[in-house]
């Protein structure tokens, strides 16, 4: 099926400009003889002689919109303003023209056309709430006057569906304040007609700053950068390009910029035009905290740092790509990712019969494994999906012994096994078709379309009936809570467990059920389980057999028509127009959300808006991504490679002076808060021994980008993470949208950094610190393999000592000999300990070494020598070595370098 | 944390798009203030509360009731008298019938944003959302314009805010509680009292290191919002943490039994009882937030049980407290929803509900030299419009700056000598003041 995407106006446009559309249109005494195209209204309407009769789907109702009539402070508002009522930017043209025919006087009035409201009233101020709108006699006028005398006609059938809108210039280069060009746009109709419709269409300005639209099209420049002006007629909408380049630096003045890989390439293009230089490359130590933080959201470990430094292999950062892939941190982060994406929300699941942590980690657990083995992203999502709780074949009960095997603690078999994720579609406030819908557009599409729940939306295609006639595809999801839905053979199996529960005859209901049988499943037994599945609807089942049940039409946004009753499941269409090559979403979707990731902005910003308004800032390179990641099978570890390793990617954050304000097109690396996650995890391995800090990468128990469920209520919870991880910003998974995250910054943040307990604990060498790590104390083994920590020193020596007394009087020399063998021991070690009692807070590293650990392992860089001698200072007027590290780490810690990736 | 979900499902500001660049998205980040704005002579206010009633209040159930209307208009709540003559409002607010005397009544407040983000960004920023910009909320811009003292934060939201703080930049956004207070538990804002064994000394000898250390993005910080905001946080976290008043403020169990009383036990009366602390601890800007409005379905059984006794409770416990406290002179309340609801009752749901409706809406306003016991403003027969000229919300805006001695014509300027009104269209409204 083809698909109405972001690029076929501007594809025509651009062939327009290039002239490869000649004429092709019958002349007429309208038309433009050069051409072909019918001239303005402006121009056919002018005077009273005019004797065309306009189209209501062409001129009336766009001529609303364009004056403003059908806007929700008017006449669109859905309660009307002065009984009469438009649809909202004229989406309905039936509704609007049964209700052009109402009125008393009647608004339009065929028969006497010049006593019509819609004459009468907005050419008259004083009439007229809403002002003059146009002027008597004017071409406004002339049009509905001329429609009016025509038999203020309209007929559904004959609606059309616009072929394209052709904005010539397709791009508007200005070189100084003030410029301005004059926009056009040609409608192109099925029967090949080609109107110029500029007086007909509405225009909009994406920054006032860059560029300044009036509603006649007319562009003037005011200051340097580069935007879109959108202009919108029928159900089009067309963003154009509108660019002033920041310095001289354009066409061969251009400086020779090196583009190794095809995206530097896409991105130089831009650049060029703008004037923007990128920054140079950044430095090996900056690579590597960046793409360690962006790729497996982690700090990477001083050891790590240290080695990669000196890794004298040119290759050295392809490599380092390729080994953080195959990191357990990889699937973690991007699973974290993935969970936010796909709204895994535990607040939500506190119905699907068990403990909602549990179906949150099992959620997170499905997606880590198929992350984990790079299993292609659009095989990901059909598991998803296509999703029900029972696998194909599975009988309840199977399924029911199946996922209570689970929660046996010595039972091998997984959650991640199972085919499918059903809990998607069985989340609290993702039940009804409508909030489905919009769930679904902004998790795989990347696309709002809840405006058109009930309107068309202003600056986009969607209207009303596209949001209809995508709605019945979740239809035949359904979730049942106690048992089986409309499934006989199911409910008797699911009696039958009951019965063998001794639950035949129980009066427990709801939660108090859920409970009772949620501790039976912890005693080992099998239980009945919520289910998920796909049921027919009950009007099918009452149908007379002889007669063919009526159509179930559907559409996939912007495509054609189909009936939904050809198929057992009606997701099996939508997954099948997810995957295809046509689609214009589902794969840019995600490259977008991912370069989002890497990039602090989104090629789309906000990355979760594809909407036609909101174009790219580059296009081919969207296209790039998108393209190359459906070509390559949706291999995710494909687009993490082709971003990681592209120049763009690993360019200084150090600003030029073109490129310093330039935050959209990627020119340098922009500074940005590292996200929630990955902060506490940093915070919490910047803190740790170097051997839990390494434990810390290689194994994700205990990170936060391993907390499966998110919620605003989790997010809240009682422990240390819970809490940091609100603070920082943490997905609600409340709405799909990615707004429910928070980058940005905030006083509690840094309050947390400075001064939270938590903060405090870690830095005073609690076990697995690093502070306690370097504290001089006297740690290790007696030869019986005791820990000297844990020994009483003084009490021992006193025992040994009489056993010794007794020994030698006893005559027993090889007890005499060990005896005195574990007295020099404990000797030794009370030593020590005299000594570190009479030199507290003494450590077992020199300063050097210390400042450049405590650099190493929050900055991931070595200390300036400026910096080594101010940190020496610090800690030579510290109380203690201890206490002054423990400064020392804190103050890094609170650094803007520590908590901004760069 | 109260959660209010609106039926948008939205709840973070998520639609701004620009793709300048020079310009747009990075204004903030280069935006170069001129000096601010010069403070009003005369002003009464010096802190305010803002309360936002998000999901957008039916006005007709509230404060503009219409009981000669139409059963399907009308609703089944009544009208009661109030302690000012004339002057009625609904039944389930007994309590601050009790205390009209200390708000007026703002009707027929009317704009054209029907969409929950929209209608909010509105209301808590006084100008009408445009792409290319995002408005600084208000405490954001009382933070800029009366800093208060160091050590206490200026702006806190309790327990978060839809006040950004837009093309001003992060530094000026809210202190967020993260949480509300509970009854009977003690209230403390995590973080906020030295802890860990650190004395003072320490942490200054951290911060003086931290400032000579803190110096790798200092040639390019004037470019980036961000980097700016966090050299603010830093300075601001060590002041508010080294001050022992800073966590006295937030320690709500130090006020007597007596007076927290009438504040109840609910979250929000119990946040209108820290709003009343704070302000009198000299933070200058609380906002907080009572939210389930969005009664598109059972309007009259979800007001009557919950968010009306709520409101009547918190909003009448805060004015009588601040007056007790002698704070009320002092501090201006401004209490609004985004929009109000269809005065139509729709017949989706068994007993109907309202749907949005920015076209008549009410405010109210509160202390800071405003005269209470007054209505301004009137909408037509069914409350579907203002009766006569519409009031605005940027007017409410600029009578709410002008109440805290802020000019609200005041322009900032960036660097490229774009002015930027604070409030763009607003006009005082006098009889507030009168």
């Amino acid at each position: 099926m083809r698909i109405g995407s972001l690029s076929w106006t501007l594809a025509a446009a651009l062939s327009l400009a290039a002239g490869t559309l000649a004429s092709r249109i019958t002349a007429a005494a309208e038309n433009d003889p050069q051409t072909g195209e019918l001239v303005p209204v402006t121009a056919r309407f002018a005077s009273e002689s005019v004797e065309e009769v306009p189209s209501f789907q062409r001129h009336v109702s766009p001529l609303f919109g364009r004056l403003g009539c059908n806007g929700r402070s008017c006449h669109g508002s859905f309660q009307g303003r002065g009984d009469f009522r438009l649809s909202l930017f004229g989406y309905d043209f039936k509704l609007d023209h049964d209700e052009l025919l109402k009125g008393e006087p009647l608004r339009a009035n065929a028969e006497k056309p010049l006593e019509s409201l819609i004459l009468v009233k907005p050419t008259d101020a004083d009439l007229h709430e809403g002002g003059q709108r146009y002027k008597k006699g004017g071409w406004e006028y002339h049009i509905f006057r001329r429609w009016l005398e025509g038999g203020a006609k309209f007929d559904e059938s004959e609606v059309q569906k616009l072929v394209s809108l052709e904005l010539s210039p397709p791009e508007i280069l200005f070189a100084k304040a003030g410029e301005t060009v004059q926009m056009k746009a040609v409608a192109v109709w099925p029967d090949g007609t080609r109107e110029d419709v500029t007086p007909l269409c509405r225009f909009q300005s994406n920054s006032d700053q860059v560029a300044t639209i009036t509603e006649d099209g007319l562009v003037t420049a005011t200051e340097p950068g580069d935007t879109h002006v959108v202009v919108s007629y029928d159900n089009a909408v067309v963003a154009v390009p509108v660019i002033r380049p920041v310095s001289e630096l354009v066409g061969d003045k251009y400086p020779d910029v090196p583009t190794p890989t095809k995206i530097d390439e896409l991105v130089v293009t831009k650049l060029r035009k703008l004037g923007v230089v990128p920054s140079d490359l950044s430095t090996d130590a900056e690579f590597l905290r960046r793409v360690s933080l962006d790729l497996v959201g982690t700090l990477p470990t001083a050891a790590e740092v240290e080695a990669f430094l000196a890794d004298t292999n040119p290759n050295k950062r392809a490599e380092k790509i390729d080994q953080l892939l195959e990191t357990p941190a990889y699937a973690a982060w991007w699973t974290t990712r993935l969970c936010d994406w796909t709204g895994n929300n535990d607040a939500k699941m506190n119905q699907l019969g068990t403990a909602r942590q549990v179906a949150s980690q099992q959620w997170y657990d499905w997606i880590y494994e198929r992350v984990a083995r790079n299993e292609p992203y659009d095989k990901l999502v059909e598991g998803v999906v296509l999703s029900a709780s029972r696998a194909p074949g599975e009988s309840y009960a199977d399924y029911c012994a199946a996922m209570s095997s689970l929660y046996q603690k010595d039972s091998e078999a997984k959650f991640s096994d199972r085919p499918s994720l059903p809990y998607y579609w069985g989340r609290t406030g993702f039940r009804t078709t409508e909030e489905r819908a919009i769930g679904f557009a902004y998790t795989f599409l990347g696309i709002r379309i809840q405006c058109a729940q009930c309107h068309k939306h202003p600056f986009d295609q969607w209207a009303k009936k596209d949001f209809d006639a995508f709605e019945p595809f979740f239809g035949k999801v359904q979730i049942a809570q106690n048992g089986p839905p409309r499934d006989p053979e199911a409910r008797k199996e699911y009696e039958a467990m009951l019965k063998d529960l001794g639950l035949a005859d129980t009066e427990l209901r709801g939660n108090q059920l859920r409970t009772k049988l949620e501790q039976m499943l912890r005693e080992g037994k099998t239980v009945p389980f919520p289910e998920i599945a796909v049921v027919d609807p009950p009007a099918n089942r009452n149908n007379n057999r002889n007669r063919q049940p009526p159509a179930i039409k559907a559409a996939v946004l912007g495509g054609e028509e189909i009936n939904l009753r050809d198929y057992e499941d009606y997701r099996e269409p939508l997954m099948a127009w997810l995957r295809s090559k046509d689609n214009p979403y589902f794969a840019k979707a995600f490259v977008n959300r991912v370069w989002a990731n890497y990039f602090n902005v989104g090629i789309v910003q906000p990355p979760d808006d594809l909407s036609l308004a909101n174009p790219p800032s580059n296009r081919a390179l969207l296209d790039h991504l998108a393209d190359g990641f459906y070509e390559h099978g949706f291999d995710m570890k494909w687009l993490h490679r082709e971003i990681c390793n592209s120049r763009t990617y690993q360019l200084s954050w150090q600003p030029n002076e073109t490129n310093a304000k330039d935050e959209r097109n990627f020119a340098r690396s922009v500074p940005r808060r590292i996200p929630s996650e990955v902060a506490v995890d940093a915070i919490n391995a910047a803190v740790a021994s170097d051997e839990k800090a390494s434990q810390l990468v290689s194994n994700i128990q205990g990170r936060a980008i391993a907390v499966p469920g998110a919620s605003a209520r989790a997010n809240q919870g009682g422990n240390v993470t819970g809490f940091a991880l609100q603070v920082f910003g943490r997905s609600i998974r409340e709405s799909n949208c990615d707004c429910d995250r928070s980058m940005d910054a905030s006083l509690l943040q840094t309050v947390y950094l400075q001064n939270d307990q938590s903060v405090h604990t870690a830095l005073n060498g609690g076990r697995d610190t690093w502070i306690e790590q370097i504290s001089k104390k006297s740690t290790g083994q007696l030869t019986d393999g005791s820990r000297t920590e844990r020994l009483n020193v003084g009490q021992e020596l006193a025992r040994m000592k009489t056993r010794l007394a007794r020994a030698k009087k006893e005559g027993q020399d090889a007890q005499v000999k060990r005896i005195s063998a574990r007295i020099e021991e404990l000797e030794k070690v009370a030593g020590e300990r005299r000594e570190a009692a009479a030199n507290p807070g003494a450590l077992a590293v020199d300063n050097a070494t210390l400042i450049r650990q405590s650099y190493l392992r929050t900055l991931s860089r070595y200390p300036t020598p400026e910096e080594m001698e101010r940190c020496d200072q610090f800690l030579a007027s510290s109380e203690n070595p201890v206490a002054g590290a423990r400064g020392l780490l804190w103050t890094l810690i609170n650094t803007k370098e520590f908590i901004v990736n760069h | 944390m109260a959660i209010s979900k609106t039926c948008d499902g939205v709840h973070r500001r998520d639609f701004l798009r620009v793709g300048a660049i020079g310009a747009g998205l990075t204004l903030s980040g280069y935006l170069r203030m001129a000096q601010a704005g010069e403070v009003q002579p005369g002003a009464k206010a010096k802190s305010a509360i803002f309360i936002n009633l998000t999901g957008g209040p039916s006005h007709m159930d509230t404060f503009d009731l219409k009981p000669n209307s139409a059963s399907e208009y009308r609703g089944t709540f009544n009208p009661i008298k109030t302690n000012v003559d004339g002057v009625e409002i609904c039944e389930h607010l007994p309590l601050l019938a009790q205390c009209a005397d200390k708000f007026a009544i703002l009707r027929g407040v009317s704009h054209t944003l029907g969409a929950h983000e929209l209608g909010t960004e509105y209301v808590n920023t006084g100008n009408r959302p445009i792409p290319s910009l995002e408005y600084p909320g208000y405490g954001s811009v009382v933070t800029k314009e009366k800093p208060g003292e160091q050590d206490i934060p200026p702006f806190v939201a309790i327990p978060n805010s839809n006040q950004r703080p837009g093309f001003l930049g992060v530094q000026y956004a809210p202190l967020n509680t993260t949480a509300t207070p509970r009854a009977g538990q003690p209230f403390n804002v995590r973080g906020i009292s030295l802890g860990g064994g650190i004395t003072v000394a320490e942490i200054e000898r951290r911060a003086n290191l931290l400032a000579d250390l803190d110096r790798t993005f200092a040639a390019v910080e004037s470019n980036s919002q961000l980097l700016t905001g966090l050299d603010r946080f830093s300075e601001q976290a060590h002041a508010i943490i080294t001050s022992k008043r800073a966590r006295a403020a937030f320690d709500i169990s130090q006020e007597s039994a007596e007076f927290a009383k009438p504040y109840g036990t609910d979250p929000f009366g119990l946040s209108c009882l820290l709003a009343t602390r704070l302000v009198e601890s000299g933070v200058r800007f609380v906002a907080t937030t009572l939210g389930g409005w969005d009664t598109h379905q059972d309007n009259f059984t979800k007001l009557k049980t919950s968010n009306l006794p709520k409101l009547d409770m918190g909003l009448s416990a805060l004015l009588n407290g601040l007056e007790q406290k002698g704070l009320l002179e002092s501090t201006v309340v401004y209490v609004t929803g985004e929009f109000g609801r269809t005065p139509k009752i729709n017949t989706r749901s068994a007993e109907g509900g309202r749907d949005h409706y920015p076209r008549c809406m009410f405010m109210l306003m509160a202390g800071g030299g405003v005269r209470g016991g007054q209505v301004i403003g009137e909408s037509d027969d069914n409350a579907m419009a203002p009766r006569h000229e519409a009031i605005t919300p940027d007017d409410v805006a600029a009578s709410f700056y002008h109440a805290l001695g802020i000019d609200h014509t005041h322009e900032y300027h960036t660097n490229t000598g774009r002015p930027i009104t604070i409030v763009r269209d607003g006009h005082v409204i006098k009889q507030l003041f009168s």
